[in-house]
């Protein structure tokens, strides 16, 4: 009876066999992963449908994988969609789960069944807490990787390498820190008094700034520029004319595209040096803004634009081409001349003023 | 009842009210203009007090001078604009809001109660959230305000309530909180990384921004609001007395309160279309100049306007000049004004006087 | 005659508060309305002066129905005089009895020297010419109430509508104030006025109106309205009307126990 016995005992046994079996093969196919705000996350091993949190993470993920993204924060305006690839114009917008003012409702991002919420941006402890409370109360692993710019490059390849596109995430991450090199080793050369004093105006009246350490105005200084508003408290804050007027800037950039018409006319900025030299220019924001909206990878054009700006003898390559190869390499887009010549003629500003 | 009773009370007769209001209705203006020169030879471009005389006497008669350029920009176009509007509108919030304390029979009572403060911020933020240019933003400030208060009277004339002006104070709270709900939507659809700060700085209150073509837009509406103000200031008196009793003197309620509430309400929506919302002028300056010179409107008027424009000259001088960046009018004017409005509660007695 | 409710039914809205009362004010006539609290007298007062609408019937003044008067050509000849209430703002005691002279300006005017005249004639009239100066939140119920009556007789009126002046008044100050209305009746103001002291009425009216159950139950001279029999049903009390000897006129004084 031995025998018996011990085939009734596999009998009894069998669906917990199977059912470790089952298990072990699951927690097989997750890959644990600590991400940049040092959480663990359970990385699913097939990644197909990825959902963006927010901006930030919806453009490094449109560069990245632009076939599995499953949505845009913020659906994209008519003049948006033209600069952006065909296959993501159509994107449903998503809404933003974390970040200033979620807008995403938990249950329609639950409808859309990712395999993984991705996103960028600051890495501090409230960030952190938000994505914890929403992988728990929807099951789907959140990543937050970090958004600052120097660690561009590193994000490419760890992203890459989770979602299953590990040699275009190597390949985007080597152009980063191609352009982010040479615009470093520009800079390098260049002594403190001999780099341009930036004012970045934007508002209605091109009287709001970004103070120097904002992650609005971080690319000025990466560019080789000095931030004339220089709190280094980070953060946007009003000024009134006067003081500007005392910073006397050498170079301005507005997110107003009219301002650079208004400043040479108007008696109120036209005294300034940047005005009198048409050292003022609008910055592009087709598809993304090339200075900060948002703070992600589409402002490794703006850091070329504005190193361009600053040190022209430095960057033999023209700046149309930069943008061109940038365009086609990153957003998948081929510029339109018309495109093309629209987004220069915002970079470059009016002249000279007679 | 006899002299020798009426002595007994131990109040002294308050002739020196009189006095008092004497010497400050010649010793203010002074004052005012000492002001103001102060705060046009004051500021982050350091200009000597010499040029700024040499640029203004230029400017009058008309002459070439060969000041920097920059010197004369700073101010004719930087701190005359700004120095002058906020007289204008520091002057004209107090007025609306002396006139409001009247009506409502409140001193607490502060011009956003019937809402144009909400109304005018609605229309600003959703000039901002469109992209509109700025001389669209301060229109649409400048009507939402107008229309806000325009709903609230005429929610006051359907409901037919025996106590008219308790009606109207019930219907601000009801709309000025609708429109409240509106700004928070708008803000929720603003873009987060362009429109929002600006919706918050606008929000926040700020003579920044002000130039001359701004001062010329509100001139106008302020004037002809400041009009009936002026005109019916006895009977201004007489509307604080509630609307039965100043009825039963002979007043046309029905008509004069309408009037009233445009005036002060022309003259609000201007300045907060131009400024954004400055708050606690309005209720701290009637306040202030109600102690100073007594209830009677035909005194208390110009008393708060010109308490009204020093206080806003003051407060915009030390919001300019403490940091190199610009402090929200609305933060100062609140620092200032909620603990004074405090120590008022504390030490206020019944009857206000 | 100046004044006459034709058939006149008041109150608030829908809610008729009294109906079917027709009295006449004639010159210098001193009427007195005695009825319960709550008993509508305040809501005829308002219906008289123009200031509620009559749910039916008329109010006549000098002949014309007061719906077809402007308030200011009503206040220049009916003047209010209120309770004695706690005012918000510390006007002087002149400026409040200037008040009264705003029938008799015109629109967008400010009292002049003919309006500060006949302000001080009103206040030498009631004997408050040493209060002028005072703070109007400051002095008492009683010389507040007498600034009242000195704000309505600023305006030259011919009628006088005091609602329930000796209320909360002490004993003297009532006395004084009932001393002023019948003075005023001898110079040719005619005065209506509401009390809660059946007394009263024979101290200073010519006539006297019984309210109750919004309904007028009697008028006529004090001697014939003011009778324990009407005061019992006006106040559910039993009352005792005890002539005063020489005077002319009787007390009231409740039978308690």
């Amino acid at each position: 009876m031995p025998l018996l016995r011990c085939l009734l005992a596999l009998a009894c046994l069998w669906p917990a066999l199977l059912w470790s079996c089952l298990a072990g093969s699951c927690l097989a196919a997750a890959r644990p992963f600590t991400d940049a705000a040092g959480r663990r996350v359970e990385v699913p091993e097939r990644v197909l449908r990825v959902l963006a949190a927010g901006p930030p993470a919806a453009v490094l993920l449109s560069t990245l994988a632009p076939d599995r993204m499953i949505g845009w924060p913020r659906a994209p305006s008519p003049e948006e969609r033209d600069f952006l690839a065909p296959a993501l114009r159509d994107l449903p917008a998503t809404g933003r789960l974390t970040g200033r003012g979620g807008s995403a409702n938990v249950e329609a991002v639950l409808a859309l069944k990712p395999d993984l919420i991705v996103d960028v941006g600051s890495t501090a402890a409230t960030y952190a807490s938000l994505a914890d409370r929403v992988q728990a109360q929807t099951g789907i692993p959140y990543l937050l990787l970090d958004g600052s710019f120097k660690a561009t490059p590193e994000t490419y390849r760890t992203l890459g390498r989770l979602i299953g596109t590990p040699e275009e995430g190597e390949a985007l991450a080597a152009e980063a820190e191609k352009i982010l090199k040479s615009v470093a080793d520009a800079v390098a050369a260049v002594p403190e008094e001999k780099r341009p004093r930036v004012y970045y105006g934007r508002g209605p009246r091109g009287l709001e700034t970004g103070l120097s350490g904002s992650i609005n105005t971080e690319i000025i200084e990466a560019a080789g520029g000095r931030n004339v508003a220089g709190a280094g408290a980070g953060g946007l804050a009003a000024v009134s004319p006067e003081q500007v007027l005392v910073w006397n800037p050498d170079v301005i950039i507005a997110l107003d595209p009219d301002f650079p018409k208004l400043a040479a006319a108007d008696p109120l900025w036209n005294g300034l040096k940047a005005v009198r030299e048409g050292r003022v220019h609008a910055i592009p924001t087709l598809p993304f803004g090339w200075v900060d909206a948002p703070p992600g990878v589409n402002r490794l054009i703006g850091l070329r634009w504005l190193a361009g700006l600053f040190f022209p003898d430095q960057f033999p390559q023209t700046l149309g081409d930069a943008v061109r190869d940038f365009y086609r390499r990153f957003y998948r887009v081929d510029l339109t001349p018309a495109q093309l010549d629209r987004l220069l003629r915002d970079a470059a500003g009016p002249g000279p003023a007679r | 009842m006899s002299e020798a009773a009426s002595a007994a009370q131990g109040r002294p007769a308050r002739r020196r009210s009189l006095s008092l209001a004497v010497l400050l209705a010649s010793l203010a203006p002074v004052a005012l203009l000492l002001l103001v020169l102060v705060s046009l030879g004051v500021g982050r471009y350091p200009v000597p007090l010499a040029d700024v005389f040499s640029v203004l006497v230029a400017k009058v008669f008309g002459q070439a001078t060969s000041l920097d350029p920059a010197v004369q920009t700073v101010v004719l176009n930087v701190r005359l604009p700004r120095v002058f509007g906020a007289l204008v509108i520091g002057a004209g919030l107090a007025a609306a809001g002396a006139t409001y304390q009247g009506l409502f029979r409140n001193p607490l009572v502060s011009p956003d109660i019937l809402g144009v403060s909400a109304g005018a911020s609605l229309g600003a933020v959703l000039g901002i959230v469109l992209a509109l240019p700025v001389a669209a933003i301060q229109g649409l400030a400048f009507a939402g305000g107008l229309a806000a208060v325009g709903a609230v009277y005429a929610v006051g004339l359907a409901v037919r309530r025996h106590d008219p002006v308790l009606t109207l104070v019930l219907a601000g709270v009801a709309v000025g909180a609708l429109l409240g709900a509106g700004i928070s939507l708008l803000k929720v659809l603003a873009d987060p990384y362009n429109q929002l700060p600006a919706i918050t700085f606008w929000l926040l209150g700020s003579l920044a921004s002000v130039n001359t073509g701004d001062i010329a837009a509100i001139l106008p509406a302020t004037a002809l609001g400041l009009v009936p103000l002026v005109l019916l200031r006895w009977r201004v008196n007489l509307m604080s007395l509630g609307d039965e009793e100043a009825r039963a003197l002979g007043l046309e309620t029905r008509r004069l309160r309408p009037v009233l509430v445009a005036g002060a309400t022309l003259v609000t929506a201007a300045a907060v279309s131009v400024t954004g919302v400055i708050g606690w002028i309005g209720l701290i300056v009637p306040h202030v100049a109600r102690l100073l010179v007594g209830p009677d409107f035909r005194r208390l008027l110009p008393a708060s306007m010109l308490l009204g424009a020093g206080y806003l000259t003051a407060v915009d001088l030390m919001a300019r000049t403490v940091a190199a960046i610009e402090v929200p009018l609305g933060i100062l004017t609140a620092l200032v004004g909620a603990p004074f409005f405090l120590w008022l509660l504390a030490a206020g007695k019944r009857g206000w006087a | 005659m100046i004044l006459e409710a034709r058939d006149l039914a008041f109150g608030y809205g829908a809610r008729a508060v009294g109906s079917g009362v027709s009295l006449t004010v004639g010159e210098g006539e001193a009427l007195c309305l005695l009825g319960p609290n709550g008993g509508g007298k305040t809501t005829l007062f308002k219906t008289l002066l123009g200031l509620l609408r009559p749910l039916a019937g008329r109010v006549l003044l000098d002949g014309t129905d007061l719906s077809e008067l402007p308030r200011r050509d009503i206040a220049k000849k009916i003047a209010y005089v209120p309770q004695a209430h706690a005012a918000f703002f510390p006007f002087t005691v002149r400026d409040v009895v200037v008040m009264g002279r705003a029938s008799r300006l015109p629109a967008f005017a400010s009292p002049g020297p003919a309006d500060r005249a006949a302000a001080e004639r009103a206040l030498a009239t009631l004997g408050i010419g040493h209060l002028a100066e005072r703070i109007y939140t400051e002095i008492s119920g009683g010389e507040r109430q007498l600034a009242l009556i000195a704000r309505a007789l600023a305006g030259e009126p011919r009628l006088l509508v005091m609602d329930e002046p000796t209320a909360s008044l002490d004993f003297g100050n009532q006395a004084r104030v009932l001393t002023q209305v019948r003075r005023l009746s001898e110079t040719g103001i005619a005065v209506v006025l509401s009390t809660h002291d059946p007394g009263h009425a024979f101290l200073c009216a010519d006539r006297v109106a019984l309210l109750h159950g919004g309904r007028l139950v009697a008028l006529g001279p004090p001697a014939e309205t003011v009778t324990p029999e009407t005061l019992r049903l006006l106040y559910g009390v039993e009352v005792a009307v005890v002539p005063l000897p020489g005077q002319g006129r009787a007390v009231c004084t409740p039978l308690i126990g």
